[in-house]
């Protein structure tokens, strides 16, 4: 099978510092030179490292990573928008490529003139523009504009052209960033057809996004990218799925013993327990967890009302135990100790929480400990199922499991 | 299926570059519609500048330098002769400018779509023509006004006006390379130019050089010999000095091949220095 796109051994390095130099600057640092002066260390940033990959024709390919991975990059030098400082890069066919809003289009230039010039430079003749004029207006809906220049045009609009343009001039290579990102949820969902049709007729798509959803059901292949190097090459549900362990375990990482303080009273740990009251660095899902906040109090405290939550990463916790709900308050506390708080047969999918907390004052609920998150914990475990996008749909929506069943009634063929 | 190979490393103009520039010509035909276009489309007086320009300079010329100097004139009316000179200068230093400015211009261009860049620079030079053809004909209008007929050697005029052109390529192509490194080619170029209004025999005529230097002077300042060759053409009916003319061409069309092979050789940082 032959490959769309080779990637040999490609480095890309910027230098840092100023977008461009004056004559002055050049004769200060040659004069330095000669005179024996130590040059500034120039700051070279590697976007690309010695990166080595290929794509075989009429492949789904996704690129991920963190920003500044060099995703981008990857995809500026295949459309030869740039040019890698060492190595090479082999592209087969005629090239589409949307990296930002804007890409392949004049500013200057009609919605019509731009539709010709990229046609032109996709080297199609004029009549096969012609031919795909219509599709083109239609799937931008740009409608009146496109006899204006580009540059009146919203950026929604630019979008939405230079997506048509890039997806439907008959590419062999489809490259698509980000970009798709910025338009609204009806636009995004046509492009992802779009791409969809096209590898279905055998195109090449090199896909960059942070939207694991759409990586997963739309790519076979992916590869991870991080400052500049591939981490991960393989089937993209396994190269999602590390993603998304590696950004949790950062995550996780970054969080390891703080302590918080309030007026009087301290939170110095929180620890996990299982059910044997074991310590436990993660939860097994379906089995009892014990949270147990261990506190320093400077003085005797009366009534200090606990709370505990759970967060999925969206605004506001989606479980709470608190005990000015359950009036459960323990009179006083001084000293050192510990609170616990055990959540029955957790039922929560495998992935990554926070744990949230604070303590309010019995009387007139003041606040002794801000509510603010005290730690992660993993929910032990693999995601099963065999849902097009399984990974990434339940690592980034609900958490809560309970049990289902699908049912069918007339008109459904299964 | 073509291959496209993006190696690492500085370009080099090969067999493969004008092949290519041969597939972009629409792509340059554009660029150099939209640059007219945009020119006159937001100026008030719109295509009238192609004639004010030359017109008035050439009588602001004609006043000072024939009325208060002794500088001669061939023979010919004042007016016509700095007319003839300013036509081909007028020309070249603003086809020179607009194309040395093309790729700082087009930046946004060149960081997002792949073309050979070489086509933003040649149509600044391009774009140009459509001014030179007209100031052309206010000089060929002027002339009449004069009593003076068209000659059997206007047939030589897309001589000089080839060589026009070519000679502005050559300083466009490279200048416009230097310029995405070194902003300051915004500034000197004026002056620059400013200068090369001078040594260019545009206010007097060639024969005040040395007759021991004219021809070499001639040959390597292709505006010297554009503007002389104009004049002889259209002002005295006379043909122009062919192999002075011709050798010009020849060596402008060397340095438009060397800015050319510069060019290419900082094309592939031009994306990320711009």
């Amino acid at each position: 099978m032959t490959d769309a796109v080779v990637f040999e051994n490609v480095s890309k390095r910027f230098r840092g510092g100023q977008a461009y130099r004056a004559l002055r600057d050049d004769i200060v640092g040659a004069l330095g030179r000669v005179v024996g002066l130590k040059r500034g260390s120039e700051q070279v940033v590697r976007a690309l490292d010695d990166v080595s990959f290929s794509i075989p024709e009429g492949q789904s390919f996704a690129l991920l990573g963190p920003n500044g991975a060099g995703k981008t990059t990857a995809l500026k030098v295949a459309s030869r928008i740039t040019y890698p400082t060492s190595g090479r890069v082999r592209v087969r066919g005629r090239v589409g490529a949307l990296i930002e809003v804007g890409t392949g289009m004049h500013p200057e230039l009609t919605g019509r003139e731009n539709v010709d010039l990229y046609g032109r430079i996709l080297g199609l003749s004029r009549r096969d523009v012609r031919s795909r004029f219509d599709e083109i207006v239609e799937f931008a809906d740009i409608g009146g504009a496109l006899e204006q220049p580009v540059k009146q045009f919203s950026s929604g609009m630019q979008l939405r052209l230079g997506f048509a343009l890039a997806a439907h001039l008959e590419p062999d290579v489809l490259l698509v960033d980000e970009a798709i990102a910025v338009g609204d949820a009806g636009f995004q969902y046509r492009c992802v057809e779009r791409m969809r049709e096209l590898v279905q007729e055998g195109r090449t798509l090199v896909f960059v996004s942070h939207n694991m959803s759409a990586i997963e059901s739309l790519c076979e292949r992916g590869v991870l990218l991080d400052h500049g190097r591939i981490t991960a090459d393989g089937p993209a549900r396994d190269v999602v799925r590390d993603y998304l362990r590696q950004v949790e375990a950062s995550l996780v990482e970054e969080d390891a013993a703080r302590s918080v303080t309030g007026g009087g009273l301290a939170i110095v740990d929180v620890t996990l327990h299982d059910e044997s009251g074991g310590r436990v660095e993660e939860a097994a899902p379906g089995r009892p967890l014990t949270v147990r906040l261990h506190f320093r109090a400077s003085s005797p405290i009366d009534e200090p009302i606990f709370e505990v939550g759970l967060n999925d990463g969206r605004i506001g916790p989606f479980a709470l135990a608190s005990m000015l709900i359950d009036g459960q308050a323990p009179r006083s506390i001084s000293g050192e100790g510990y609170v616990d708080c055990t959540f029955a047969d957790l039922p929560l999918l495998p992935r990554v929480y926070e744990l949230w907390g604070g303590v309010r004052h019995g009387a007139g609920f003041g606040d002794l400990v801000d509510w603010q998150r005290l730690r992660f914990f993993r929910v032990a475990g693999e995601v099963d199922g065999g849902g097009p996008a399984a990974v990434s749909h339940s690592l980034s929506n609900a958490p809560v499991r309970l049990p289902y069943r699908w049912g069918f009634g007339g008109g459904v063929s299964n | 299926m073509p291959v496209l190979e993006v190696v690492g490393g500085p370009g080099r103009l090969s067999r493969e570059s004008f092949a290519e520039l041969w597939h972009f010509r629409e792509v340059l035909w554009a660029f150099v519609v939209r640059q007219v276009k945009v020119r006159y489309k937001q100026a008030v007086v719109g295509i009238g500048w192609a004639i004010i320009q030359p017109v008035l300079a050439a009588l602001v010329f004609a006043l000072f330098l024939f009325r208060y100097s002794s500088v001669p004139s061939e023979g010919v009316p004042a007016l016509l002769f700095t007319l003839a000179g300013m036509t081909g200068w007028t020309y070249f230093s603003s086809a020179t400018a607009l194309a040395s400015e093309s790729l700082v211009t087009n930046q946004a261009l060149l960081r997002k779509i792949y073309f050979p860049r070489e086509v933003l620079p040649l149509s600044g030079a391009l774009a140009g023509v459509l001014d030179l053809l007209l100031a052309l004909g206010v000089l060929v209008v002027v002339t009449f006004a004069y009593g003076i007929g068209p000659a059997l050697s206007w047939v030589a005029l897309p001589l000089p006006l080839l060589l026009l052109v070519v000679a502005a390529a050559a300083f466009g192509n490279g200048l416009s390379a230097i310029n995405v490194y070194y902003r300051d080619v915004r500034y000197a170029l004026p002056f620059v130019l400013q200068l090369g209004l001078f040594v260019s025999p545009i206010a007097y005529p060639l024969s005040v050089v040395p007759s021991s230097w004219r021809t070499i002077y001639a040959i390597l300042n292709p505006v010297a010999a554009a503007t002389d060759s104009l004049r002889r053409i259209v002002v005295h009916g006379h043909w122009p000095d062919f192999p002075v003319l011709l050798a010009s061409i020849g060596w402008s069309l060397f340095l438009l091949l060397c800015s050319y092979a510069f060019f290419k050789r900082l094309e592939r940082g031009f994306s990320d220095r711009v």
